[in-house]
């Protein structure tokens, strides 16, 4: 038996409390110990080292079990064993199989020695002090600060800030979120037009709102939100800076012969109609535009214009999309929505109820309210207790706008001069002067309040979070508990689930998506809508259901439109609301897997892609990506003996080398057990002509057929699929990317959730009490230095 | 900015209802009125196409100023005079390292630095590449212009899935420093104002000016406060901030050191035109107009994304240019590949014509340029970093000779360019990325 060397942190701990312990505790637990670690060096032993020895090297993994008495010390490579260990993904498939005691014998001892090492010495991993806002967080805090909802399309966050830079999916990761000259213009002018807005400025220059139909939205049906007995047509919301005339206008593509009522509507109550003729003669001809003028209060507003729906509209040939169909009916091709003229005043709006709590000739008296308005404000946007220098560095703001316009205008200028302040820009997270390079610290309680508040709900902390804070109570684990319930039941929680979701499935990159047109003729702008609405409402009800997170694989229901069930082969589904459906028993479209949008966003443009959509699932669901394919691959050879081969042929050739079998195998499996999804995501029995063949096998023989047998193998594991859940959540909550330091956070974080049947609220919890969430690494500590270290290794 | 443009009665125009164009239709019509023709400036274009290329369609068989403009290059007969095509670079720090699958991010973030990007989601791995050669000439050339450099891009940014999980990589060429990419703008609108404002008197644009510099001021103070506290770990990311507030008070500087220009703006554009054609047109026409009012000298742009899902059905190319790059050696897949970079070209072509065809000084606009175009990736099916397309037009005001196809030994580094166009601006420098010296550009 090897000496223990003595800079083990965990027997160190364990020795600092022999003396308050019974020495004979101690001899059976170093007793223990030591028999368990013989026993996993001897099933690494005899089972690892015929590849991964200092010869074999295999993957470039060499395994020195004598490693093993000191795991803290080489937890990056006892952690990545550990998981393919887990996983039971080695030895490789044609290697003889080690017997189930091995692995559980090396699977116990590891998971006890690193969670021990991490528990006595927390890493909480390398977050930079300051994270800028991300682009979608910067339009929830101005919405929970200024009460600012709905923007006009000029002011459309969109245009207003660039996006934001992602990795993996994700666009909130700390280190990417840079700042460079474009995008600080931008926050100085979006910061003059929100407050511009905000305050109610008069002196508002007339917006024009431009609302363009999207070129593949059919106009021939009825739309969701609009009246019944409509037919296309398009609804928008639009805060109205002032009280005032506003001037709308409706243009148009196509023509026709006949009559057809057009019909405005502003708050749901109809406001214009008019009749809509191109002549009758001849090649019908586009109609004139159609503008009218009406005065409007400022604040938030809806508009819509739509058609009549009239039975002979359909005498003409409509067909379903516009692009293929200009011309059969006058289609609406863009509203514009322009304004304020002749201003009458500010207005009663909700941002200013918010901004304005007193009035400068009430008892306050001017500086005095102003100076309770821009503190309560900077309070909010700073998310921490304003400080007076920092009071001192906005009020030559309101002093220039108060000498300009007044009050109000001194209002503005300083909300424009608290908008583009690094502390309201950047979540800030300074380390306290005691902090001790290398050792995790707790974080303060405002630090703990944004992190909160940007995790769930992407947004700045609302007043309750930080008077908690002030008062010292949020880092009380049941306060925080009692926090994160009272979180995920306020709406604003709707960020995480549409959020998270869709970067955590790639479900932005839809968008992006363009099937081959004459393949796929089918395909278009509302069937890509109805994937997206589909999937974040059946997120939703699993997440929010109260149920197992592992529903997302399992559940058998989905939601629907006439346009998605048609897609599907659906019945007696009707109109273009979205509903829940129950499916049948093993109905293909259960679970995420059988989503449309998924399948499509895994596919060519031109066909499926079994090894996309093996990757996919090995990534995003299993944690588990495939390791990189080695330089100089081989490309599919797609002709045998002059006779052209399947892709599944071509895929088997290509793992018959043992460079690709090593990942294609599983990944490859997955993918062909998916193949009964054309690249649109439509079943199929056939594929050019020849039955579809949707069996496959596992690394470890595991026989797979189709979709079903897919769903309930990923079922069984359901710790498996946690783990890749919890990682990618603890991903998105810290804005950094997981590394193997947190494996044991993680690990904890799915045992106590188990306990839960795996559910949304006790994964979230349990990311809110983990070390990562709750505990920053000093930024110039060793493992700054020992990240540095490693990149220049690395070169 | 300062133009006396007219903008705010075009604006009132359209609010009567005369309606907005997405194009600039104006824009071949207007004749620039400069109040004392500025000294011609060295300009400069980089722009990206990814995916590799089909090499026996892209390179001329011959070599010299006689050679044969191959099938991809025929859209560029017009300008032929104007141009070198550069064969046999290379950027081989794009390789692997045994680091992961990043081919088509490392192809895209070494072009203009010449760096090796590692996959950055492993642990310990920072961002760390360098300031790319667009910025080090931009600082060089264009401190005095209103804006120093502009990033554009006419393809959506990649989100989700990139080989490496890095998808910033390809979504810029351009880099501020060794760690800030410089982002790219998609939108024609967002340009527009970045390069001419966005409406008002010419009075409440010196106010907002003026605002906006004592603004900077005050947030300069604070965040040099807020650097006072954090360690030296993070000062960088306070820096940027810093940097980018004083690159703004001397954009404002700047923009009121040229005192009143004249010319006619055409109207804002509002949208982003839906096709490819329309809307590379519209951005390469603003790109022309920055040049033309000098507003920026350098720009660079991503023309072609390396992993774009772009479909080009209009040329009849159903699938997408990524999936068609990689052909598999199948001569029709091949076909459509050279389709793409042919049609890329025929885009692009107007954009040179219209430089060569601008009086600038005692040239035209070209003549005072030099455009690169071309991308990191040579064989796009086998992802080979050799024998990369590269494309220049323009002379460098005379200091460049063009019209040659210049073959050079194979895997010669494309940062020898860089050190060669670096140097022909007065930049000093030796040595660049992996480069072994300067390029000969001489036939």
């Amino acid at each position: 038996m090897r000496p223990m060397p003595g800079t083990k942190p965990l027997y160190a701990a364990v020795l600092a409390c022999a003396a308050a312990l019974a020495g004979a505790w101690l001899a059976e637990r170093y007793g223990l110990f030591e028999q368990n670690l013989a026993a996993a060096q001897s099933a690494i032993g005899a089972n690892c080292l015929d590849c991964h020895d200092e010869i074999g090297r295999s993957g470039d993994l060499v395994l020195d079990p004598a490693t093993l008495a000191d795991v803290g010390g080489h937890a990056e490579v006892w952690e990545k064993v550990l998981r393919k260990i887990t996983d039971r993904a080695m030895p490789p498939p044609d290697e003889p199989r080690p017997p189930e005691e091995d692995y559980l014998t090396v699977e116990r001892f590891l998971v006890a020695e690193l969670d021990a090492v991490a528990a006595a010495r927390p890493n909480a991993g390398d977050l930079p002090q300051l994270h800028r806002l991300t682009r979608t967080e910067y339009r929830n805090a101005i919405r929970d600060l200024l009460a600012l909802e709905g923007l006009p399309a000029e002011l459309d966050f969109e245009l207003l800030l660039p996006a934001d830079n992602r990795s993996s999916g994700f666009d909130n990761i700390a280190e990417l979120l840079f700042i460079a000259p474009s995008n600080m213009e931008r926050y100085i002018d979006t910061a003059r037009r929100i407050s511009r807005l905000a305050v109610g400025d008069m002196n508002t220059p007339p917006l024009v709102n431009r609302h363009r139909m999207a070129l593949q939205l059919p106009q021939d049906t009825h739309l969701p939100g609009l009246p019944l007995g409509t037919r296309g047509g398009l609804l928008v919301e639009s805060f109205l800076p002032l009280d005032g005339e506003y001037v709308i206008r409706v243009e148009f593509a196509g023509g026709s012969h006949e009559l057809h009522e057009l019909e405005v509507l502003v708050n749901g109550e109809r406001v214009a109609a008019a009749t809509v003729v191109t002549g009758n003669r001849g090649f019908p001809r586009r109609p004139p535009p159609f503008q009218f003028r009406l005065p409007l209060p400022a604040g938030p507003a809806q508009f819509g214009v739509t058609f009549v729906e009239r039975s002979e509209a359909f005498d003409e040939s409509t067909l379903r999309v516009r692009r293929r169909s200009r011309g059969a009916l006058p289609d609406i091709e863009l509203v514009t929505i322009s304004g304020p003229f002749n201003p009458t005043g500010p207005g009663d709006t909700p941002s200013r109820a918010r901004i304005f709590t007193c009035t400068p000739d009430g008892e306050l008296g001017e500086r005095a309210c102003a100076s309770e308005v821009l503190t309560a404000l900077a309070h909010r946007a700073y998310r921490r207790p304003v400080s007076d220098i920092e009071l001192d560095e906005i009020w030559p703001f309101y002093e220039t706008g108060f000498a300009e316009g007044g009050f109000e205008r001194g209002i503005q200028y300083a909300l424009e001069r608290i908008l583009v302040s690094p502390q309201f820009l950047y979540r800030v997270e300074i380390d306290p002067p005691g902090a001790e390079p290398g050792k995790a610290y707790a974080i303060g309680s405002f630090e703990l309040a944004s992190r909160l508040s940007f995790f769930l709900w992407s947004s700045i902390p609302d007043d309750e979070l930080l008077e908690l804070a002030a008062a010292g109570r949020l880092q009380d684990p049941g306060t925080l508990q009692a926090q994160v319930e009272r979180m995920l039941a306020d709406p604003r929680s709707t960020s995480l689930v549409s959020n998270f979701a869709s970067q955590w499935l790639f479900l932005g990159d839809i968008e992006s998506k363009d099937p081959d047109l004459y393949l796929f003729r089918d395909y278009d702008e509302t069937l890509r809508d109805a994937f997206a609405i589909e999937t974040e409402l059946f997120i939703d009800s699993v997440l929010r259901g109260g149920g197992s997170i592992l529903e997302l694989i399992t559940a058998n229901h989905t939601f629907v439109n006439e346009r998605l069930a048609e897609h599907y082969g659906l019945a007696n589904i009707e109109g273009s609301h979205f509903r829940r459906v129950e499916l049948p028993e093993d109905s293909p479209r259960a679970g995420l897997l059988g989503k449309g949008g998924i399948l499509t966003l895994t596919s060519y443009s031109t066909r499926t892609s079994p090894v996309l959509r093996g990757k996919y699932v090995l990534e995003n669901l299993l944690a588990a990506p495939p390791p990189p394919p080695p330089r100089d691959v081989p490309s599919l050879v797609t002709e045998q003996d002059g006779a052209v081969l399947t892709l599944r042929e071509a895929l088997e050739r290509h793992r018959e080398d043992p460079a690709c079998a090593g990942c294609h195998y599983e990944m490859d499996a997955i993918g062909f057990a998916l193949e009964n999804f054309d690249a649109v995501g439509q079943w199929r029995d056939r594929s050019a002509g020849v039955e579809v063949d949707a069996r496959s096998e596992l690394p470890d023989g595991t026989p797979i057929d189709g979709i079903t047998g897919l769903r309930n193998h990923l079922a069984q594991r359901p710790d498996r699929f946690a783990r890749a859940f919890s990682e990618k959540l603890l991903m998105y909550a810290l804005g950094r990317n997981i590394q193997y330091y947190d494996a044991p956070a993680v690990r904890a974080i799915v045992r106590d959730a188990a306990n839960d049947g795996y559910s949304f609220a006790s994964i979230v919890e349990g990311i809110v009490l983990s070390v990562p969430f709750r505990m920053r690494n000093p930024r110039d500590g060793t493992a700054a230095n020992a990240a540095a270290a490693v990149t220049e290794a690395n070169r | 900015m300062r133009y006396v443009t007219g903008k705010s009665i075009a604006r009132r125009t359209f609010l009567r209802g005369a309606g907005a164009a997405v194009a600039l239709p104006m824009l071949d019509a207007m004749v620039p009125a400069f109040g004392q023709a500025p000294a011609p400036v060295p300009r400069l274009g980089f722009v990206y196409v990814g995916n590799g290329i089909i090499h026996d369609d892209w390179k001329p068989a011959t070599t010299g100023r006689d050679f044969t403009l191959p099938p991809n290059l025929l859209p560029l007969a017009g300008v032929r005079e104007h141009m070198n095509v550069l064969t046999g670079l290379s950027h081989l720090e794009a390789d692997s390292r045994g680091d992961g699958s990043g081919d088509h991010t490392r192809a895209c973030a070494a072009w203009l630095t010449g760096v090796h990007v590692y996959d950055r989601t492993r642990p310990g791995v920072e961002v760390r590449v360098a300031t790319s050669a667009d910025q080090l000439a931009a600082r060089q050339i264009g401190s005095d212009s209103p804006i120093q450099s502009l990033e554009l891009t006419v393809e959506t940014p990649q989100q989700g899935a990139c080989d490496s999980g890095d998808c910033f990589y390809v979504n810029t060429v351009s880099w501020r420093n060794e760690s800030t990419p410089n982002m790219t703008e998609i939108h024609p609108r967002v340009v527009f104002e970045r390069l001419f404002g966005d409406g008002g008197s010419s009075a409440e644009r010196l106010a907002r000016v003026r605002r906006t510099g004592s603004l900077l001021d005050s947030v300069d103070a604070e965040a040099r406060r807020l650097a006072g506290k954090l360690g030296g770990g993070d000062r960088s990311k306070i820096n940027e901030y810093l940097d980018t507030v004083r690159e703004i008070e001397r954009r404002i500087q700047n923009t009121e050191a040229r005192g009143e220009q004249s010319l006619e703006l055409p109207e804002r554009p509002t949208s982003i035109p839906e096709t490819f054609e329309a809307h590379t047109q519209l951005m390469l026409d603003l790109q022309h107009l920055a040049f033309q009012t000098d507003a920026t000298r350098v720009f660079s742009m991503i023309y072609a994304r390396e992993l774009s899902g772009r479909s080009y059905a209009q040329i009849g190319v159903g699938g997408n240019h990524h999936g068609v790059s990689h052909h598999r050696d199948d001569p029709t897949l091949m076909a459509l590949k050279s389709r793409i970079d042919t049609h890329n070209l025929r885009v692009f072509a107007p954009f040179i014509e219209k430089l060569a065809a601008t009086p600038d000084g005692d040239g035209s606009l070209l003549d005072q340029s030099l455009i690169v175009y071309g991308g990191g990736m040579g064989n796009g099916n086998l992802h080979r970093h050799s024998d990369i397309p590269c494309l220049t037009f323009g002379s460098l005001g005379g200091r460049i000779p063009t019209g040659t196809h210049l073959a050079y030994e194979m895997d010669t580094p494309m940062c020898n360019l860089l050190v060669t166009m670096l140097q022909q601006l007065d930049v000093e420098i030796e040595l660049f990325g992996d480069s072994s010296g300067a390029l000969d550009l001489d036939a």
